[in-house]
């Protein structure tokens, strides 16, 4: 090689490698724009040993609501433990009473929060190298993925300790039967993975306004809300008769449709790992019908919305009905955003005329891992922050909406604060509810799922195309 | 036991040694800081990413890494849908790339032969305005721009014209991606080639002039070969970027419908932290890694630096 070609070599190698290594770090800064919250590292005052509401120096929640329990509290005072959280509601709601846990128990509570895509990978690096920064961490659908690969521990052993728990107080029948469920992996656990935090359910939501200038009945069956979105879609000229998350990712598309595929008698994973039962009747029809649902009666371009999109369409009373999360939609369509606030109605997910009522749900949930130094104080936070005393007081004191307890959907300060209707139907939807079964390879095949779902959507191919081709994806995913 | 010659000169100290090897190598010496600093930041990185994408797992200890060869980079060609997302990759550069040069270029021509100067200024600031806005805000305006409800450009589209305005984001994907790529950055070609074109000299043009040549042999046999450094340096820099494109994309499309829009780098965002799999990511960035250095060699190869850097 001459001087010049290696010179020439050299920047061009250079500048390909720095402009490579640029792509790869700007991969990341599209989905959360900003960085941390600047919550990071335990610096937002529930990280000090002062145990106060902070303003007239009374605790949030008397300690008295956590004697009764047969539980050694104090056992490990003195020590710390680390918490790693999203952005999230929960965090927020639980933050004033934390200084309870820290005076009952004596350990202190460092806070690391951030953006979800952020903390995915700060999570993943955790468990993957085990380091065991966390002692808690949030948990979703990756949660047998990381069960299978030895990175959570199960909490069984704990909950067998007398010293760290007390069935007769904690009372874990009055967790929702769904989130004790994901809690133990979506059924492909028999140990817990973790403690159910939040639940969310999909309900219906539609404008009163207009089903009363139309007649409308509220749907009970598919059939009905599809007449339902016909009749408003065809005789309002600036409304669409629904709107429905068409985009994909977890969350989006194939969130809605596998509250239909399980109504319609379907399941994901006929059997476990060799026949995923996408391409079963039962899921071809669900999908044919939420496409077409879209398709027919939907927004021009129903492929790419998101929830976010659902929710302002519905906020700026373009649409007539939805299908959505009631704890995550309800205060945005009811609230100073929604310019259709007065007008708005819950109501159970519609379900086919012979199928079952089961709509889908979501649990966020706390672990910890293996390696973490801490683990026994991670228990026992995770029993003060689910228990009922935290959980009573976060929902009737705070603005939360979210509790995996029966009795706090049941009790009537929270009902008078959030709605008796709005608290039923969560409740009866909540009491229903078929969360989705997280397998280990979810997140992978599901992605694929619902970008073929997304496909079917904006008309690329049909419904049965797409979920027979979603089949093949999801088997050969297990098969190799 | 050996004995002292006269020959032999007397054994140096160990300062005087320090002093040698200092003077000896003192462009290196100068040059070690930024070379430590080159390592850490660009090459410790990619040999990281290389080891990342041979192993099964990451671990703390990388001695007990489980190395599974190939196997990663098997899986990213065959269900992890990197073929597809590299064939995406290179239409969106080669087309935005060519329609933002030629958009850049006729817009600085355009003004430069706009005898107002408060004009000039004028049209600078105006079309510069787009390359200023962030690609995720880029993102939020397109999508509520473009969306067939509540969108202005659907709205101008069905109501100003004769023709029905496509749903953008799932009928023409790429093609808006594309578009909206060029909106927001042939201001910087523009910018480029505006001050290029204010550095051709206006003797060579008066020349060309006075020997009778229209405007369009002036421009293809004396403009444009006097500017063919301003336009390979301009096209190099945007062919660079435009393989780091991500955050407009992203936000935009999500790489959808399905992976109609699917980058390299929204592919290996999605290995990373939908699917995760780390390892995977990894060795499709490795692959995108060696295919950016090679593609930048053979540009600079053939086409070379000549009048610009040398």
């Amino acid at each position: 090689m001459t001087n010049s070609n290696r010179r020439t070599f050299l920047k061009a190698t250079g500048v390909g490698l720095l402009s490579g290594l640029a792509g790869c770090t700007r991969g990341g800064d599209g989905s959360d724009g900003s960085g941390s919250d600047g919550s990071s590292g335990g610096s937002d005052g529930s990280d000090g040993g002062t145990s106060t509401d902070g303003s007239d120096g009374e605790l949030a929640i008397p300690l008295s609501e956590y004697e009764d329990a047969d539980i050694d509290w104090r056992q490990f005072e003195g020590s710390s433990i680390n918490i790693g959280a999203v952005q999230h509601p929960w965090v927020s709601a639980i933050k004033p009473a934390v200084p309870v846990f820290e005076e009952l128990t004596g350990i202190d509570v460092v806070w690391n929060v951030l953006p979800e895509q952020q903390f995915r990978t700060k999570r993943q690096t955790d468990v993957s190298t085990g380091a065991g920064q966390f002692d808690v961490f949030y948990m979703d659908q990756v949660v047998n993925q990381f069960r299978e690969e030895g990175w959570i521990q199960p909490l069984d052993p704990f909950f067998d300790d007398d010293s760290l728990f007390d069935e007769d107080w904690y009372e874990p029948d009055d967790l929702f039967e769904a989130s004790r469920w994901q809690a133990h992996g979506g059924g492909y656990s028999d140990t817990w993975t973790g403690m159910p935090i939040t639940v969310e359910v999909q309900t219906q939501f539609y404008r009163k306004d207009l089903y009363d200038k139309h007649d409308l009945e509220v749907a009970e069956t598919l059939e009905e809300f599809r007449q339902n979105a016909q009749a408003i879609h065809e005789n309002e000229s600036d409304v669409v008769g629904t709107v429905g998350r068409g985009d994909k990712g977890y969350g989006m598309n194939i969130y809605i449709l596998n509250t239909f595929l399980r109504q319609n008698g379907a399941e994901l994973w006929d059997s476990f790992p060799d026949d995923s039962g996408l391409d079963s009747d039962g899921v071809i029809n669900a999908a044919e019908w939420y496409v077409s649902l879209l398709q027919d009666y939907g927004p021009e371009g129903a492929s790419t919305q998101t929830w976010s999109d659902v929710l302002s369409t519905m906020q700026e009373g373009r649409a007539g009905h939805i299908v959505s999360d009631a704890n995550l939609f309800w205060p945005g369509l009811t609230g100073s955003d929604s310019s259709v606030a007065d007008t708005i109605g819950i109501a159970k997910v519609p379900s086919p005329a012979d199928g079952q009522f089961s709509p889908n749900a979501f649990n966020w949930q706390i672990s910890t891992s293996k390696n973490a130094q801490n683990s026994e104080q991670a228990f026992l936070f995770m029993v003060w922050a689910s228990s009922q005393p935290t959980n009573t007081w976060m929902h009737v004191e705070g603005d939360a909406a979210f509790s995996v307890r029966q009795s706090v959907w049941e009790n009537d300060e929270f009902r008078s604060r959030v709605g008796e209707n709005f608290a039923q139907v969560t409740l009866e939807s909540l009491q229903a509810a078929a969360p989705d079964p997280f397998d280990r390879k979810y997140p992978e095949w599901g992605q694929r799922y619902s970008e073929e779902l997304q496909r079917a959507i904006a008309g690329q191919k049909s419904a049965e195309e797409a979920m027979t081709q979603a089949a093949s994806i999801a088997e050969d995913i297990y098969s190799n | 036991m050996s004995t002292p010659t006269q020959t032999e000169t007397a054994p140096k100290s160990t300062f005087a040694r320090l002093r040698d090897l200092w003077n000896d190598y003192l462009p290196y010496w100068f040059m070690a800081p930024m070379v430590l600093v080159m390592i850490m930041i660009t090459f410790f990185p990619g040999a990281y990413d290389l080891y990342l994408s041979l192993i099964a797992e990451p671990t703390l200890d990388v001695f007990a890494a489980d190395f599974v060869g190939l196997r990663n980079f098997e899986t990213a060609f065959t269900r992890g849908g990197a073929i597809h997302s590299f064939v995406i990759t290179i239409t969106v550069v080669v087309s935005a790339l060519l329609l933002e040069t030629i958009l850049g270029f006729v817009l600085a021509a355009l003004v430069a032969g706009v005898g107002s100067d408060r004009a000039k200024s004028f049209y600078r600031v105006l079309f510069i305005i787009p390359m200023a806005v962030a690609p995720v805000s880029l993102a939020t305006i397109g999508r509520i721009m473009l969306n067939s409800e509540i969108g202005i450009i659907p709205y101008v589209i069905n109501t100003g014209t004769p023709f029905v305005a496509p749903n953008f984001l799932s009928d023409v994907p790429l093609l808006t991606v594309i578009l909206l790529d060029a909106w927001n950055w042939t201001p910087f070609m523009f910018i480029i080639f505006y001050a290029g074109l204010s550095s051709v000299p206006k003797t060579l043009i008066e020349a060309s002039r006075v020997d009778g040549a229209p405007m369009w042999r002036r421009y293809v046999h004396v403009i444009i070969p006097y500017m063919k450094p301003v336009v390979f340096v301009a096209t190099l820099i945007r062919l660079i970027d435009l393989f780091r494109t991500f955050g407009v994309v992203y936000g935009l499309t999500g790489g959808g419908p399905g992976t109609a829009t699917q980058l390299v780098s929204i592919n290996i965002y999605e290995q990373m932290f939908i699917n995760n799999q780390i390892t995977v990511a990894a060795a499709i960035a490795v692959v995108y890694l060696v295919l950016v250095v090679a593609l930048c060699n053979v540009i600079i190869a053939k086409v070379g630096f000549e009048g610009v850097w040398d």
